[in-house]
């Protein structure tokens, strides 16, 4: 079937250079996705405008929205959603869950073992001074022993499918990672537009992620507690996620907190409720390490509880993460995964890691100088998409300026090849059409005592400017439902 | 013979306007160490407010106060007596072999382990292109050389207070080469570590009478880890060896670390009509 014939992909470039994720290069619909195909044929272009701006007002109505960060005018925005799903099979699932797992378990290893015995930085493995210089190696945590001995409960691990047809790791994220609520929202946003597309397919339920959550917060409660309290602590409604804090707390069937609802008596953290304290033992935190606590990190913080971080390390409370997994999901270690993994789980790793150039390295520099055209350049301790330049959409002046950037500070950057990222078939408003859009995916990974978890689905990002390769929601990307199919 | 202390330690703070709540963490009980034992703690403050005791991060024991009131005057008053040991500061084994020392700062083993003290901090960054002069001499021993540093420091700097501040950096004093007990220690541990040795900052008190300087506030000094001996204190403020007369509270990276007093304050600006909130940190 050629598909140009239907007016909904009318304007559906089919490019060679592309992996498209539904379509083979002769514009064939592949076999997992022909059934949604012929279903989203039946429905005329007026159908998809009008469900398009039911879903935009449903999100907006329901206060699913964010902010971006450093913009003159803050004003809170909703994260497109598109209503074409992206369809996971089984096979290929099982090799994605096992992946991310192993990398949310290496590290974890990895993170014990900087914070303790440092045997990989004795061994030469990683090298001591990318950790010792790291502003997110907290010296606090040394010899600190974390309930259960985990430091990452929640993983988000954003990988790509590449134009040779193979998934890779693009970063870590193990500080708070965000999203899981869209995840949710995007299933029930797409059951509500187009339910009948539901009876065709055995997808995995993405609503069992809460319940989850609150079992692995329980399993890393404090010696001594048999039924912990936990809660959930947001820096405030002007966090970009607060929509996120609020969906996990209420789905957790868990009390939303700020810093200024808990204190500290005698290292045991408190919330003030209307019928007197009551004692928290588990916290799943949203606040940055530096925010918790103003009495050892930044004295200027109100986001935090004072003397929160003594209560934590004498094991009374547990923090979810645990302080001071930021140093792990930096861009420049995430460049020692394969050998991270291999060192602490004896494994090869299941997903690739790209290739990285490490600006601190003089000859890898010399490279990355000579070569920045053809590189993506990032820095090592940013998140959320910024500073990022993508060499082949850079004038000359900006490549001049993006070479001097990188002399001045060769520590700050890491180099890789440009990634392409697969696409999909996305509902464009301007066009009216479906068109191309690169498309990424976030999987949702818990580890607890005894207890792990991936979120049989997750959060598909997708530029929504055409050819634009960076996903993130701060930088105007959308996102997708997500099925993973269940085994036949 | 042992000897013993007894150490008042008191601090006042006056708000223009009402503070509605606020929290202190002081950092200035001496430690329990092999030749120093701590026998009393009293803490008074003089709102009556709930004290209760911690650790910071380092594990040494810290004193927290919460007013459960507005106020605009509060002081606190801390007393502790201890009983310390007789130190000699040259009661170790002198090195014999300085070549094996030297070879085991370049160990990978040596250098994770000590990582912490070895890397500058913003207090011990030492100024680009600095060349404040001091010679080391490869062909003595750790301990000879450092000895030299503690002397050289002393002599840098003259003893002034007022002219730095808690905030001082290394660049600053090197402009003036004026300041008090941190500023001599910061620039004490920013070369010692320049030259792959791990130090660390000390915060305590100084025996007072002995003439020496340092001994109407908290005083500060260095720990250095000498390879086969362990840490080893030195005062640069009064060009000496660590011994009876100093009294350890805690050690850091840098003051940052020991701090004596940090205060987390919430209090209303002048315009009531506002309802802002300020948060000032009291060193």
């Amino acid at each position: 079937m050629i598909t140009q014939t239907n007016p909904i992909f009318s304007c559906y470039e089919y490019n060679d250079g592309l992996y498209d994720e539904v379509f083979n290069a002769q514009g064939e619909t592949k076999e997992l996705y022909e059934t949604l195909f012929k279903l989203y044929c039946g429905h005329s272009i007026e159908d998809y405008m009008q469900l398009n701006n039911k879903a935009k007002s449903s999100f907006f109505n329901q206060g699913i929205t964010f902010q971006v960060y450093g913009e003159k005018e803050t004003k809170e925005k909703i994260f497109p959603f598109d209503l074409f799903p992206r369809i996971i099979g089984a096979k290929e699932w099982d090799h994605i869950e096992s992946g991310a797992l192993q990398r949310s378990r290496a590290l974890n290893l990895f993170l014990w073992d900087i914070y303790h015995d440092k045997k990989i930085l004795k061994d030469g493995i990683v090298p001591m001074d990318l950790i010792g210089s790291s502003a997110n190696y907290l010296q606090a945590m040394i010899g600190v022993d974390p309930p259960g001995g985990i430091y990452n409960h929640v993983s988000g691990t954003d990988i790509i499918k590449h134009s040779d047809g193979e998934y890779y790791v693009l970063e870590d994220n193990i500080r708070c990672p965000s999203g899981v609520s869209y995840v949710v929202c995007n299933r029930t946003a797409l059951k509500r537009a187009l339910f009948g597309v539901f009876n065709h397919y055995r997808a995995h339920t993405v609503t069992n992620y809460a319940e989850n959550l609150l079992e692995i917060l329980q399993s890393v409660k404090p010696k001594g507690i048999d039924f912990p309290t936990c809660v959930v602590i947001t820096p405030g409604m002007y966090n970009s996620a607060y929509y996120e804090h609020s969906y996990l707390a209420k789905a957790m069937g868990v009390e939303l907190v700020e810093g200024r609802d808990l204190y500290v008596e005698n290292d045991f953290v408190y919330m003030k409720t209307i019928s007197g304290p009551q004692k928290v033992d588990v916290i799943y935190r949203r606040v940055d390490d530096l925010f918790m606590d103003p009495l050892e990190f930044r004295a200027d913080s109100t986001l935090g509880v004072p003397g929160i971080f003594a209560a934590y390390r004498k094991g009374n409370v547990c923090l979810a993460n645990a302080p001071g997994t930021g140093v792990a999901d930096d861009k420049a270690v995430y460049t020692y995964m394969p050998q991270i993994i291999k060192y602490y789980l004896d494994e090869e790793p299941i997903l690739n890691n790209v290739h990285t150039y490490h600006c601190s390295r003089p000859e890898e520099l010399k490279y990355v100088l000579e070569h920045i055209s053809e590189l993506v350049v990032k820095p090592v301790d940013e998140s959320g998409g910024y500073g990022i330049s993508i060499g082949n959409k850079l004038t000359k002046e900006q490549i001049a300026e993006v070479r001097e950037k990188i002399k001045k500070e060769p520590r700050k950057y890491i180099a890789q090849p440009i990634m392409s990222l697969s696409v999909h078939p996305t509902y464009i408003d301007e066009s009216q059409s479906f068109e191309q859009r690169h498309v990424d995916l976030r999987t949702f990974t818990l580890l607890g005592d005894k207890k792990d978890f991936v979120l049989k689905g997750g959060l598909s990002r997708v530029a929504l400017q055409k050819g634009n390769l960076v996903v993130n929601s701060s930088q105007g990307g959308g996102s997708k439902d997500t099925w993973v199919l269940k085994d036949n | 013979m042992p000897l013993e202390y007894s150490i008042t330690y008191s601090a006042e703070n006056h708000y223009e306007n009402l503070v509605e709540n606020a929290i202190w963490q002081f950092l200035i009980i001496p430690e329990d160490s092999d030749n120093q034992s701590v026998k009393d703690v009293k803490f008074n403050n003089s709102l009556d407010s709930p004290v209760s005791y911690s650790e910071n991060s380092q594990g040494f024991r810290t004193i927290r106060v919460t007013p459960g009131q507005p106020f605009k005057d509060i002081s606190f008053t801390a007393s502790f007596k201890l009983v310390k040991e007789q130190v000699n500061p040259f009661d170790f084994i002198p090195p014999q072999d300085p070549e094996k020392d030297y070879s085991t700062l370049e160990s990978l083993e040596f250098r994770v382990d000590h990582d912490s003290y070895l890397r500058p901090t913003s207090y011990t960054t030492l100024p680009i292109n600095s060349e404040p002069g001091f010679q080391w001499n490869r062909e003595q021993d750790i301990f000879t050389n450092i000895q030299e540093l503690n002397s050289w420091v002393y002599e840098y700097i003259k003893f002034t207070p007022g002219v730095t501040t808690v905030e001082t950096t290394l660049e600053e004093l090197f402009k003036h080469r004026k300041g008090v007990c941190q500023d001599f220690t910061h620039l004490f541990l920013a070369l010692v570590r320049k030259h792959r040795i791990p130090a660390r900052y000390v915060s305590g008190y100084l025996h007072q009478g002995s003439g020496y300087f340092g001994d109407s506030q908290m005083h500060a000094w260095a720990e250095v880890y000498i390879p086969r001996v362990g840490w080893v204190g030195f005062d640069p403020t009064n060009n000496l060896l660590v011994g009876s007369n100093h009294i350890k509270v805690a050690h850091g990276r840098d003051y940052s670390e020991c701090s004596p007093l940090t205060g987390v304050l919430y209090t209303l600006g002048e315009n009531r009509t506002s309802h802002a909130v300020q948060v000032a940190c009291q060193q």
